[in-house]
């Protein structure tokens, strides 16, 4: 096992224990930190495959934004600590086994059929996804349909007083 | 760093284990804030469940990606539309005041 595997796992690991952390913690306040840390380890990894502008991406604007205005809403709405834990993990879970060994046994299958992708580099170039028009056009309607859902937002806030 | 097949298994089972967790979470939420906080955990695993496609497809990983974030933003502006909302008319933010919608068991 070489080093970037531990590496990976390492990440993958403390991004996990993190993730429970936002399960168990009985405070809003600290669970949106756990979030917020999780999706840096979630990152992190994406930098680990020399990934850096969705690293970027994920880390000024997903946690960077996102995070933080979860984080600042839950300390505006912050209640009295209680354990937020029902007995709904037990089926949760037995579904989740199901699922996770159906995949297993698909993923198995797919390596048996074509073990000539068991190993693939991960070569992304910013500069390609730029060159391509169809992408930018889709950045520019994502944009755009963010502007109306936020104006259609203020309306809905200004005109619910 | 390649993406061989016990890379990929780690970076699937990450991912698996933050979606269940998150699932769990959202399951157990007694008030909104919670809610979006599971929401944004179940994101964050599927952004981790996006790595293995660039390898293959690069370009559209990253398209998928971005369509993931915006997508997560607009979840957020809508979730504190609502919480705004629901607080104003309700005086409080717990899930159990939630009359409408739903099945009741």
């Amino acid at each position: 096992m070489g080093m970037d595997v531990l590496l990976l796992s390492a990440l993958a690991g403390v991004a996990i224990l993190f993730s429970l952390g936002v399960l168990v913690s009985k405070d809003n306040f600290y669970s949106s930190l756990y979030m917020s840390v999780t999706l840096i380890f979630v990152a992190a990894v994406y930098a680990l495959f020399n990934l850096q502008p969705v690293f970027v991406l994920i880390v000024f604007i997903f946690v960077g934004a996102i995070g933080i205005v979860t984080v600042a809403l839950a300390a505006t709405y912050r209640t009295p600590p209680e354990r937020q834990f029902s007995s709904w993990w037990i089926p949760a879970i037995i579904t989740a086994l199901v699922l996770g060994f159906s995949s297993y046994l698909l993923m198995k299958r797919q390596a048996l059929l074509h073990p000539q992708l068991a190993t693939r580099p991960i070569q992304f170039e910013f500069a390609n996804f730029l060159a391509t028009p169809e992408y930018i056009l889709l950045v520019l309607f994502l944009v755009s349909l963010s502007i109306l859902m936020m104006l259609s937002a203020l309306k809905i806030v200004g005109g619910a007083k | 760093m390649q993406l061989d097949v016990i890379s990929t298994s780690a970076i699937y089972i990450t991912s698996f284990v933050l979606l269940l967790v998150g699932y769990v979470t959202a399951l157990s939420s007694k008030d909104l804030v919670r809610l979006l906080i599971s929401f944004e955990l179940m994101f964050g695993a599927v952004f981790m469940s996006i790595i293995p496609l660039f390898s293959s497809i690069s370009n559209t990983a990253f398209g998928i990606t971005i369509v993931g974030i915006f997508t997560s933003s607009s979840e957020l502006l809508v979730l504190i539309i609502a919480i705004i909302l629901f607080d104003r008319k309700n005086k409080n933010i717990y899930t159990r005041s939630i009359s409408i919608g739903g099945d009741k068991l």
